[in-house]
Parts: C-alpha cells; sequence; structure tokens
C-alpha cells in the first residue's frame, strides 16, 4: 500500500509572517521562490536543454544503433588474474593497508593515517594517535588525495622554453648551478620559499647558507599565518607563537580569529571547543562554554559565537585599546597605560556595554578565559592581546607561548634586490608568486628580468611561465618531517612511488647543499637522531607521531614601556565608512584556500559555508550597503517583495534567483587605482560597509579544473593593505549566474532546527520535544508508545502506520545522532563523504541545475528574529548536516515500482543500483530530499561533454580511477543514489568480527570500531554512529538525550538519524542579549503558544 | 458494398502466423541460453598459462588450501599465489620442466602469471571468503570439489539463487570448523549432521544477510 504524506497546509501567518529563510529571496518570498520549491525537483534539475529536440532524437538513434551492434555483452569476458610475482610484506590482496604521514602546509602539518588497496592511497583520515586533533582533518586535506591524482599536474621536467628534461638533465643543472656560485659564495644566488614546519627541510637550508654565506634566502605564502609572531617579536624579542587551550577556557573572546577555518592548530582548537560545548542534560550547562567574537566578516567562528559583534577590521585596534581600557578601569590597573590608551579608542563609535559586558564576563572567570588574537588582526592588537591574557591569567593555563624557530626574510626583501639585478639565479620553491606576490611588487616584469629561474613546482603555472620547471613530487611521494600547531613532530613517509618523474624537495635542495646529492631517506633518518628523544625510527614511523617533541613553552615577559613603544608606532584611525568610501577584505577562500586548490574539482564544488557558492568568488556585500547602491544606482541589487508577501506591493518579477540559478550583477570595485570586477553576493551579518572578496580565484594557469573560476582578487592586494584595503564600488547592469546551492533542496520553514538557551533548557528540559507537530500529533507509535526505543528498532510497531516494514531482526540495528550544538558548518564532511564513497563532481552548468552529487549537505539557516521587512544586519546562523536519515518507515520504498530502494534486516536503506530504472519517484517523495540522481555519466563522461551521449569522448581518466575506493561501486548514468551510513565499513567491520568470532556467538560489533567517514573526519565530534539496539552505546545515550528529535517527526517515517536540539549561551547582560535564539523567536512568532507547553 | 477490409488484409493470418513462429523460436533460443548453465558458465575450464593440477597437489600431494590462497580466510579475496610461493617447491623440483617456463619467467623478471579467471562474479557483487570460511562454509560449496579436478572448472553456477539458496537455509551447507579445507569430507549421517547444524545455526548465531546491502554496495 502506497503511503502519501500530506504536510499540513501553511497558514497565512505562515506564508507571510517571520520564518527561517536561507536566502534572501526567501526571505522575501518571490514568486521565483515559490515557483522554485514548488517543483518537485529544483527546475532545473530535470530539464534537457543545451540540446534540441532534433538533435536529442539523432543521440537517441544513434545510442540505439550503437546497442544493436554490441552482442559481444552476451559472453562473459575473458578476464586476468595477475598475481605477485614476489610476494611483498603484510600485503593481502583485498585487504586496506594503512601507514602513518602527515600532510605539508605552511604552518601546521596533519597527522594522517592513509588507507592504501594493494598500494594505492585512496583515502585519507586524521591519526589518532595525535590526540590534540583527534584523529580529524580539515576539508583541504581529505581533498588533497584528488591532488595526487591530478592529471594536469607537472608529469615531467622542462625548461624555459618548454622542452622536455630529463632527471639527469635536472642534477646536472643543479650541479652547474653549484659550480657557478661556489666561487663568490653565493652572490647573486636567491632561493624563494613557502614557510614549512620542517625540520629536516630547517637543517637543508642551514646547510645552503653555510655553503652559500652570501644567498639570500626568502620565504613567502600570500595568507600569513605568523602575524602573531612578528608582533610579539617585537614586543618582547623573542620568537613567540600563542598556542591557545580552549579545553581549560570557560570564556573565549576572538579578535578576528576565525579559529574553526583558518587559524592553524584549528582542529586541536575546534575539538577542543566542542567538547566544552557538549552537554549530557540540563544539569551540566553551566560547564558550557561562551564565545565572544568580533569581526569584519561572517565566518564560522562567528556562527558558533554567542555574542558577536560586527566591526571592520581597520577599526579592531581602536577596539581592542578600548577592551584594554576596559580591562584596566575594571582591574584598577595602571592609570598610566589608560591615559594612554584611552584617546586611541575615543572615535569608536561602539556599543561601550557590550564591551564592558564582556570584558565583567572575562573577568569574573579569571584564569579560565582567554583572548584569541586572529592571524589577520594588526599588530597592535596582537600586542594587547597578550598583555590581557595576563592580566586575565591566562598563561600557562588557557593559553601558552611556544618558543618558535625564527621567521626568515619576506619576498619584499628579494624583489629589492632583484630589482637593483643583484640576483643572478632564483630558485623559487612551490607556492606562485607570479599569481600571488603583492601586487605592489609586479612580480611577473620581475621575475622576467631575472636571467636564470628555476622554478620547483607541482603545477606548471603562471610562475613556470618563461621559468626551468622542475617537477615535485606529491606528499604522498615524498620523505620528510614536519611539526604540527604545538611542536609535535610528525613523519611525511611516501605511500606510493611517485607516478611522474619528480623530484622530492629534500633531495632538491640537497643536490644544491651537498656535492653529489642527498638521499632523503637517509638524510631523514641521520637528521631524526638529532631530536629522536630515545625512539626507534621505526616506532615513529608506526605511530606517525613523535610523543614529548612539543614547542618549549616560555612565559613571555615585557615592560609597559616597551608596548608603549610599540603601540605608539601603531595606528589606531577609525576611518568612518559609507557607501562611496568602503573597506574592502581580502580572505583565503574556504574552498581553494589562497589558490593552490584550484584544480582540485571537490574543493571548487563544495558549497562555501556562508554563501553556498560553489565554483566562483564574489563581492560580498552587506544588505545595507547593497540598499544604498540600488538607491544610488537603480539596479535591483535587493531581491524584490512579491504579492505574496505582507507588505503586498507587486513588482515586476526581477529576482537575484531565476529558477535556482542565481542572476548577480557583476560590480566594479576600485581598490587603490586597481578595477576589479565580479558578481555581488549579498552576504547578511558583515559590517554595513565592509566588502569581502575571497582569494584563490581567477587563476589563469591552473589546470583543467581551476582555469578562469572566478576573479582574481591578487591584482588589487598591495604590501601594507594585505588583509584589508579602502576603496569603492560601482554595481553595473551586467549579469552573471552564479551555481549558489543555498535553495536547492530547502525545506520551507519547519521546526527543523531546534535551539534554546542554556537558561531556558536548565528550567525547560524538555523544549526540545514541545517544538513543531509532534507535540500535538496523536502518538505516532499507537499503544506501543511507551516501548523504549531500543525495542522500537527491532520491532517496528505499525502504530498508525499502514506500511509494513520487513523485520528488523538482525542483532545490531544502526543509527546516527548529530549534535547541532557543535557542527560548526566546516564542510569536512561533505569532501570525507565524496572521498569515501566515490562521489563525483558535476561542474558549475551543472550545479546550477541543481545536480549536485553531495551525499551529505550542510544546511545554513539564517534567521533575523524580526519580521522580514528589517534588514536583516545581524543575523544568527545554523547549521545542518542533512543526508539520508534512514526513516525506518521510509516513503521512498513505498514508491519505487522496483523495488531498487528497499529496508535490510539491520535498519539501513539500501538502494540497489542494478534495479533501478530512474523513474526518480523516489527522490520526488523523499522528505528531506537528500537523494541525488546521476543525469549523466558523471564518471564515464567529460565535464564538457555531457549532452553529445555516446558521441561525445567516453572513459575515465587511469590516475582517477586510481583514486576510487574499491569496495564501493561507481554509478553509472540513471540510477539513484544517497547516503549508505557507509555501508561498506559497516559489512566489512561484521565480517572482521565474524572472523573474531569462528565458532561462537560473539558476533556483535563493539561499539566505537565502526565510524563513518563523515564522523571519522568531524573536527567537532558531531556526528555519532552505532547500534541503537544496544543502550549501552554512545549513539543510544545521545538519542536517549531529551534534546534529541527527529527532523519532520510528524511524519511518522520514524527516521534513524537524529538530531541534539542546539544550546546558545548567551550572557544576559550584553546589550544584544535576546532570550531566545533568533530562530526560536521565530518560531515562537509564528506559532505563538510554546508558553503555555 | 464496399470491401470493409483493404486487399492486402488477406495476406494477414500469414503475417501472424509467421510472426509467432518468430517469436516461438526467440523464446525457445532465449531459454535454451539464458535458462541453462551455458549462461551461468557452469563447466567453464579455459586454458590456463600452465596446466595446474589440483588433484596432484592436493590429493596426492596433500598441500592445504590455504597453502597457496593464504588470504582466504582473512580478505574478501582468496587470492592467487605468488611466483614466489611456487618456487618454494620448485626451485627443487622439475627445475626445468617446459611446462615451467612460464613460472620462472615470472619468478626471475618480476612480471606476473596471467591466470586466466574462472569464478567471477560480476562487479556489483561484494563477495567475501572470509566471512564464509570462518563460519563453518567450505570451498566446495561453490567451488566443487577442486581437489579432484585436474584442470579447475566451474561447477556452480555463482548465480543469485544459488547464493540465496544457502543463505536461506545455511544449516544444509555447513560442517565443522576444521573440516573446512577438507573438501573430500562427508557427513556420516547427513540428517544428523543438519540437527547438528541447525544446533550451530542457532549457537553461533549465523544470520546470513538476505538483503540486499550484504553483498552490494
Amino acid at each position: 500500500m502506497k503511503k502519501k504524506y500530506f504536510h499540513p497546509a501553511p497558514t497565512i501567518r505562515e506564508l507571510t509572517g517571520p520564518q527561517y529563510w536561507k536566502s534572501l529571496d526567501e526571505a522575501a518570498d518571490t514568486p521565483e521562490f515559490r515557483g522554485w520549491m514548488e517543483r518537485e525537483f529544483p527546475a532545473g534539475a530535470s530539464e534537457l536543454d543545451g540540446v534540441g529536440r532534433r538533435q536529442f532524437l539523432k543521440l537517441m538513434g544513434a545510442s540505439f544503433a550503437f546497442a544493436g551492434l554490441g552482442l559481444t555483452g552476451c559472453r562473459q569476458p575473458e578476464q586476468r588474474i595477475l598475481p605477485y610475482s614476489k610476494q611483498p610484506e603484510h600485503l593481502i590482496p583485498g585487504v586496506a593497508a594503512f601507514y602513518s604521514t602527515s600532510q605539508e602546509t605552511p604552518f601546521d602539518n596533519i597527522p594522517l593515517i592513509v588507507e592504501t588497496h594493494q598500494a594505492r592511497p585512496t583515502k585519507l583520515e586524521g591519526n589518532p594517535s595525535f590526540e590534540a586533533y583527534a584523529g580529524t582533518t580539515d576539508l583541504f586535506a581529505q581533498a588533497s588525495i584528488l591532488g595526487l591524482y591530478d592529471p594536469d599536474r607537472a608529469t615531467h621536467h622542462r625548461d624555459a622554453k618548454g622542452q622536455e628534461m630529463s632527471r639527469p638533465q635536472v642534477l646536472d643543472l643543479l650541479d652547474s648551478v653549484v659550480k657557478e656560485f661556489s666561487a663568490n659564495q653565493g652572490d647573486g644566488l636567491a632561493f624563494l620559499a613557502e614557510p614549512s614546519t620542517s625540520p629536516s627541510r630547517s637543517k637543508m637550508v642551514a646547510m645552503l647558507k653555510k655553503r652559500f654565506p652570501k644567498a639570500l634566502w626568502c620565504e613567502y605564502t600570500p595568507v600569513r599565518l605568523s602575524a602573531s609572531q612578528k608582533a610579539l617579536k617585537a614586543l618582547t624579542n623573542q620568537d613567540l607563537r600563542p598556542v591557545y587551550h580552549f579545553e581549560k577556557a570557560e570564556r573565549i573572546l576572538c579578535l578576528e580569529a576565525d579559529f574553526v577555518q583558518t587559524e592553524p592548530g584549528k582542529l586541536a582548537l575546534t575539538r577542543a571547543f566542542s567538547n566544552k560545548r557538549k552537554v549530557k542534560d540540563s544539569t551540566e550547562v553551566d560547564q558550557m562554554n561562551r564565545l565572544y567574537a568580533v569581526e569584519s566578516t561572517y565566518t564560522l567562528t562567528g556562527g558558533m559565537a554567542d555574542h558577536r559583534l560586527r566591526l571592520p577590521l581597520s577599526h579592531l585596534s581602536s577596539f581592542t585599546a578600548l577592551l584594554m581600557v576596559e580591562l584596566l578601569t575594571q582591574l584598577g590597573g595602571s592609570s598610566e597605560a589608560i591615559s594612554f590608551l584611552k584617546p586611541l579608542a575615543k572615535d569608536l563609535e561602539i556599543h561601550h556595554d557590550w564591551v564592558k559586558a564582556c570584558v565583567a564576563d572575562l573577568l569574573a572567570h579569571k584564569n579560565k578565559s582567554v583572548v584569541v588574537a586572529g592571524h589577520n588582526a594588526p599588530f597592535a592588537v596582537q600586542q594587547l592581546t597578550l598583555w590581557m591574557n595576563q592580566l586575565l591569567g591566562a598563561i600557562g593555563t588557557t593559553v601558552k607561548y611556544a618558543d618558535v624557530p625564527a621567521l626568515e626574510q619576506g619576498i619584499e626583501v628579494l624583489a629589492e634586490k632583484a630589482n637593483s639585478g643583484k640576483i643572478k639565479t632564483l630558485c623559487i620553491l612551490d607556492g606562485n608568486p607570479v599569481y600571488d606576490a603583492p601586487a605592489n611588487l609586479s612580480w611577473k616584469d620581475l621575475q622576467a628580468k631575472i636571467p636564470q629561474v628555476i622554478r620547483y613546482g607541482y603545477y606548471f603555472d603562471e610562475t613556470s611561465e618563461g621559468a626551468i620547471h622542475v617537477a615535485s613530487t606529491h606528499y604522498l611521494e615524498n620523505w620528510s618531517d614536519g611539526r604540527t600547531w604545538n611542536g609535535t613532530i610528525v613523519p611525511v613517509q611516501p605511500i606510493v612511488q611517485p607516478l611522474f618523474e619528480g623530484v622530492q624537495p629534500l633531495e632538491f635542495l640537497g643536490r644544491l647543499a651537498q656535492d653529489g646529492g642527498i638521499d632523503a631517506y637517509n638524510f631523514l633518518k641521520e637528521n631524526f637522531t638529532s631530536y629522536s628523544n630515545g625512539i626507534s625510527f621505526d616506532d615513529w614511523l608506526a605511530t606517525g607521531v613523535l610523543k614529548g617533541s612539543e614547542f618549549k613553552f616560555v612565559g613571555p615577559i615585557f615592560q609597559w614601556t616597551d608596548l608603549a613603544r610599540v603601540l605608539s608606532e601603531a595606528n589606531f584611525e577609525v576611518k568612518s565608512f559609507d557607501e562611496n568610501s568602503l573597506e574592502i577584505r581580502f580572505v583565503p577562500s574556504a574552498q581553494v584556500w589562497d589558490g593552490r586548490y584550484a584544480n582540485n574539482g571537490w574543493l571548487q564544488e563544495c558549497p562555501e559555508p556562508m554563501t553556498k557558492l560553489t565554483w566562483d568568488n564574489a563581492i560580498l556585500v552587506s544588505p545595507k550597503l547593497a540598499e544604498k547602491l540600488q538607491a544610488s544606482s537603480g539596479i535591483p541589487l535587493m531581491p524584490e517583495h512579491s504579492v505574496l508577501n505582507e507588505r503586498g506591493d507587486q513588482h515586476p518579477p526581477i529576482a537575484t534567483f531565476n529558477r535556482g540559478k542565481e542572476e548577480a550583477f557583476i560590480g566594479e570595485l576600485m581598490i587603490n587605482g586597481v578595477l576589479l570586477k565580479g558578481p555581488i553576493h549579498i552576504q547578511p551579518g558583515l559590517p554595513d560597509f565592509t566588502v569581502l572578496i575571497a582569494l584563490g580565484y581567477g587563476r589563469e594557469q591552473a589546470g583543467r579544473v581551476g582555469d578562469n573560476v572566478g576573479f582574481n582578487a591578487y591584482l588589487a592586494r598591495k604590501e601594507g593593505n594585505m588583509d584589508f584595503a579602502f576603496g569603492s564600488l560601482k554595481p553595473t547592469g551586467a549579469l552573471m549566474t552564479l551555481a549558489n546551492t543555498q535553495q536547492h533542496w530547502s525545506m520551507e520553514g519547519r521546526a527543523i532546527i531546534r535551539e534554546a538557551n542554556v537558561e531556558e533548557y536548565a528550567q525547560h528540559p524538555e523544549f526540545t520535544s514541545h517544538m513543531c507537530l509532534e507535540s500535538h500529533a496523536p502518538a505516532n507509535l499507537g499503544p506501543d508508545q511507551k516501548m523504549p526505543f531500543t525495542e522500537v528498532v527491532k520491532n517496528i510497531p505499525r502504530g498508525n502506520s499502514a506500511y509494513e516494514t520487513p523485520p528488523f531482526k538482525a542483532p545490531q540495528q544502526w543509527g546516527m545522532v548529530v549534535d547541532l550544538s557543535t557542527c560548526t558548518g566546516c564542510n569536512a564532511c561533505v569532501v570525507a563523504c565524496q572521498s569515501e564513497n566515490n562521489v563525483p563532481i558535476v561542474g558549475k552548468e551543472q550545479v546550477a541545475r541543481g545536480r549536485e552529487m553531495h551525499w551529505i549537505r550542510l544546511d545554513r539557516y539564517f534567521s533575523s528574529g524580526g519580521s522580514v521587512h528589517e534588514l536583516p544586519d545581524e543575523p544568527q546562523v545554523s547549521f545542518m548536516t542533512m543526508m539520508c536519515q534512514h526513516c525506518e518507515l521510509a516513503p521512498c520504498e513505498s514508491v519505487c515500482p522496483v523495488n531498487a530502494t528497499v529496508h535490510d534486516d539491520q535498519g539501513l536503506n539500501v538502494m540497489a543500483y542494478n534495479r533501478c530504472v530512474g523513474t526518480r519517484y523516489c527522490a520526488n517523495n523523499c522528505p528531506y530530499k537528500v537523494r541525488r540522481f546521476n543525469f549523466f555519466d558523471w564518471n564515464k563522461r567529460h565535464i564538457d561533454h555531457f549532452y553529445e551521449g555516446p558521441m561525445g569522448p567516453s572513459g575515465m581518466p587511469e590516475l582517477h580511477k586510481m583514486q576510487k575506493n574499491p569496495n564501493v561501486t561507481v554509478r553509472m548514468r540513471g540510477v539513484m543514489e544517497k547516503c549508505t551510513y557507509c555501508v561498506q565499513r559497516i559489512e566489512s567491520a561484521k565480517i572482521r568480527q565474524l572472523a573474531i568470532a569462528k565458532g561462537s556467538g560473539n558476533i556483535e560489533v563493539p561499539d566505537g570500531v565502526i565510524k563513518t567517514a563523515c564522523q571519522q573526519v568531524c573536527p567537532s565530534g558531531a556526528i555519532v554512529f552505532g547500534d541503537v539496539a544496544n543502550a549501552e552505546t554512545q549513539v543510544s545515550q545521545q538519542r536517549a538525550s531529551d534534546r534529541a528529535y527527529a527532523v519532520l517527526g510528524y511524519l511518522n517515517i520514524r527516521p534513524r538519524t537524529m538530531y541534539l536540539s542546539r544550546l546558545r549561551n548567551p550572557n544576559p547582560k550584553m546589550p544584544d542579549y535576546s532570550k531566545m535564539p533568533l530562530s526560536r523567536v521565530e518560531y515562537e512568532a509564528k506559532s505563538g503558544h510554546a508558553a503555555s507547553h | 458494398m464496399p470491401n470493409i477490409f483493404p486487399k492486402n488484409s488477406n495476406q494477414a493470418p500469414l503475417k501472424v502466423l509467421i510472426g509467432l513462429v518468430l517469436v516461438i523460436l526467440a523464446v525457445t533460443a532465449g531459454v535454451m541460453y539464458w535458462a541453462t548453465p551455458k549462461y551461468t558458465n557452469v563447466g567453464y575450464q579455459p586454458i590456463q598459462p600452465i596446466a595446474y593440477d589440483h588433484y596432484l597437489h592436493v590429493e596426492q600431494l596433500g598441500l592445504d588450501c590455504r597453502y597457496c590462497h593464504f588470504g582466504v580466510d582473512r580478505s574478501a579475496h582468496a587470492g592467487v599465489p605468488t611466483a614466489n610461493t611456487c618456487m618454494n617447491c620448485h626451485s627443487a623440483i622439475l627445475t626445468d620442466s617446459p611446462a615451467l617456463a612460464p613460472l620462472r619467467h615470472s619468478y626471475e623478471s618480476g612480471e606476473p602469471l596471467p591466470w586466466v579467471r574462472i569464478h567471477k562474479l560480476p562487479d556489483y557483487v561484494y563477495f567475501n571468503h572470509a566471512a564464509h570460511v570462518n563460519r563453518g562454509i567450505s570451498c566446495v560449496s561453490c567451488h566443487g570439489e577442486i581437489n579432484l579436478m585436474g584442470e579447475v572448472y566451474q561447477a556452480e553456477s555463482l548465480s543469485m539463487t544459488f547464493c540465496l539458496d544457502c543463505h536461506r537455509n545455511p544449516a544444509a551447507h555447513m560442517r565443522p570448523l576444521d573440516q573446512i579445507y577438507n573438501l573430500s569430507w562427508k557427513p556420516t549421517d547427513p540428517a544428523a549432521q543438519v540437527q547438528t547444524n541447525l544446533a550451530l545455526v542457532h549457537d553461533w548465531r549465523i544470520n546470513p544477510p538476505q538483503s540486499c546491502s550484504g553483498c552490494h554496495r
């Protein structure tokens, strides 16, 4: 019997009143948005265009003809089994082997475990031996495996004219460099490298400097995470870096510090922060930490914050001075300092109550509070933060200052020398200065002036142009070492033989540093003894972490006079902004970072967490600025209100969203005399006159994926203005399409996200279950309402359901719980799932049609707490990971005409791809919109040739095949797919348990053994998976929490994935305190009777 | 009176007849092909690069299955022996046999021996050897009495029905764990053995998956 689901018809009030909204279009309720929502699939998703009807018929005819020709498919093809000639040790075909290594980034090596299948790396996981990161990674580390198999990587060496060079020729070249510069001690030789944490490289650099004392060694990377070190050096004359310990912090104030996404050590910070936010029940609420964020962008940290203040970055120095004054006043500190600092903050128009209450709260938690200055924060902020932390008693508890190696000279030193013609030979190691060096250096011309440029890099990119290119290896092909954010030394070991002819970085430098070169392995092994602490090399490689090798922590010593000296040089000017004079912020992209991941399709297609843009960057403006620009230019930037809106005014159907494709007006940004053109996107929550542009786009020679995606913001980024600049913005009438996923799969304004402040939770622990329709609907389970859920999952009482499931008789029943209190929206799960489950990318055009294939998505909801007519200046943001919920009474199953999606006996909703005929009924009937359809052969066809069918080129590049997980089917055109709860991991764990059980009944997989890909990667530990038929498991305990709820639970579909409602911990004394989270305010305004519950 | 039917309708019965015959022929040919072991490849016995004799090695010399198929109780794949496994003996025995020339070549050159796959499941089936041999199912259940085969051929259909027949009634196919690799083992009293197995199914909590996710991912 088929089930039909009736959502309650929305009332007029619901249609017109305040709602959660995902985009401004939704808030304004434009006709386009309603049209979009009312279709079962997003409109473009099921349309064929780009191909005329005639052409379509022609193509179809051809494909039938081909089908007729190929009768060879009837016979089983002969297949060969190729065993090894000599059996490698520890290798059993079919059993994955795991090796430790680490991903090198300029400031932090992320310890990894690499899954290999017969020596082929397929998946990266965090190394749990490094406890601070708890076995997690970020999305960049997850996606870096795709870089190994990038067909666009440099596969050979080439000389300045583009001719291929052999390895011996490269070595000869390096030898000739040595010969040339040995005579004059390296005068005229220069190096430009990316910063590295590697002790072995440091040693190599020391050797180089010894051999060529007059040579120049400079380091540069466009996103500098070393600002705090520079600032503290100026103040204390020591090389220090703050290492924060949030596990001890109860009150945190972040000044422009996005510790969720960009700060070094973000994994440790996120995990420690989240652990202090996990609340078991209402008695534990006072253990929860509180986060204040002051920021010029809307970061994920701002999204997690209990109080968030929008502030232009150029005002931050002055703001920090104000904080300091307040802190000193409340502490009764030095009046000299107060009188020095007070004038610095006088121009700031800011709510002094905010600062007052915030400082009072920090002081009330002395020794347990901390102030964090981000890497973008100006020097004065870093220096004042140090002092604030000292006054708060944070130093030694919540923040420690690590004694780190000194910073090398920067790119500007090199540029000056090169301009005066003193550089004869320049070696560029990684990085991409032609693309990302400060614009005022005009690096491209400068590089052309240098007689010989040897560029060592992974791609033939902008910098390789006109230079000798030496191909580098991927970090999964290297021997090296590195340090994590707290200094722990981790190995970088090769997992696979170099796929192409690459030179390892240590070998490249070693050839210059020592006659005859070095062998990277031997060099590393030898150098290891200098820091080994008596641990053997093999043990180090086996665990992947050298315990006890952290940085030494020192208490910084400084005098007030030092601080006064450095502060007197700082700039505390408070510039006032309006629509003609704006602050422009340069931020690293959440997808491609500084541009280095531009050719990585997984990252390009991963929606930016806040804007949900893919395959583009945009000029992000606040709603207020958009309104002002609209008024002055007459270009309709803001979405129009429609007849469905309370205001009732009817406008021509111009909207920023046209059938799901965001039509953005192109804006012209004028920054320091440089004109940038890019699409304008409205981002609520920004300071009114601060404009955000992401770096890393507009690459010209990135590769087939990354070329000409977005616009290049580096063109306007100059020294002295690396983080922010001043400029103006002029919208033009031209339109451009953005692939924005923010409206796809929207769930309309029901109580999907549930939130409360801790006070409310303490008084009404059951608030979660009193929201939405469940609190009114008849009991879903009928007479079995009182049955414990561990029994429910096995017995599936019919309750009011007409639908009968197969018996769930397996001993273990799987389920998941997601804690919304800790989900930060960092996207790591999206990429991890893509990597584990062979999820393809589809390209910008297809994303714009709503055909993205991600099995897990992050829904981002804004809430402004008020009516939609007020401009949403200060919205709160809530994230929810949404994937297949594995409903026990699954609506998708009852509509499948071919039984392709059915339940198995362990409670999983499974897809049998071979049965699927592609009716897409299941996706239409899925209330969560988590099913994805293969409209094309994403894996087999090339991204530009989808519409050509059998006429187009076919087949997957061999390199791409190597990345695929052999335990997951690569899906073909015309079938539906969705989250499987990583069924391959479940089954392999069960089989491993069977091999242990042998002749016994011990077949239950212990709790915690099975981790889904999203759970394993989650830096905040928000996802828990396990057996829900056993009350002892972690997942069952969370499911039993009073905060647990099922999304759309009133449908009686009984999802196996449940959510824990989000708790916020705002300070009642703050001026922006709201008694309820803003999403709750909206919900209560809509349903209006919560108080009675 | 005008003709109701056009003239060419006189041929209609003939056309229908011919059509019917063709359909019947097609159905017969289809059944002959798809419903017989020909389709499921029972009896498939390709020419191997070396005419390896299981009868000689297992039955006469007494090699255990796992000496060569070393992954069978730990992995999804049983594994095919590497050249150095063979050379453990053949570096001393039959050192110049022309039949073993490909083996020696493989051992010396490092090139794999291209054995022809006989037991092939479709790519969307994730069969696992370890799950079976560790829980009372012998090699013989799917591969037949390989110990008696000179050159190996496919003995069973390995179709989905074949799998499900056993998954629905495992007791009929189980045997003591110490007899898994003894391919000639027969229960002395088959009826009593089924009773014993039924007890084992209960005690060992044998629950072979019958849902899609058991084999398809």
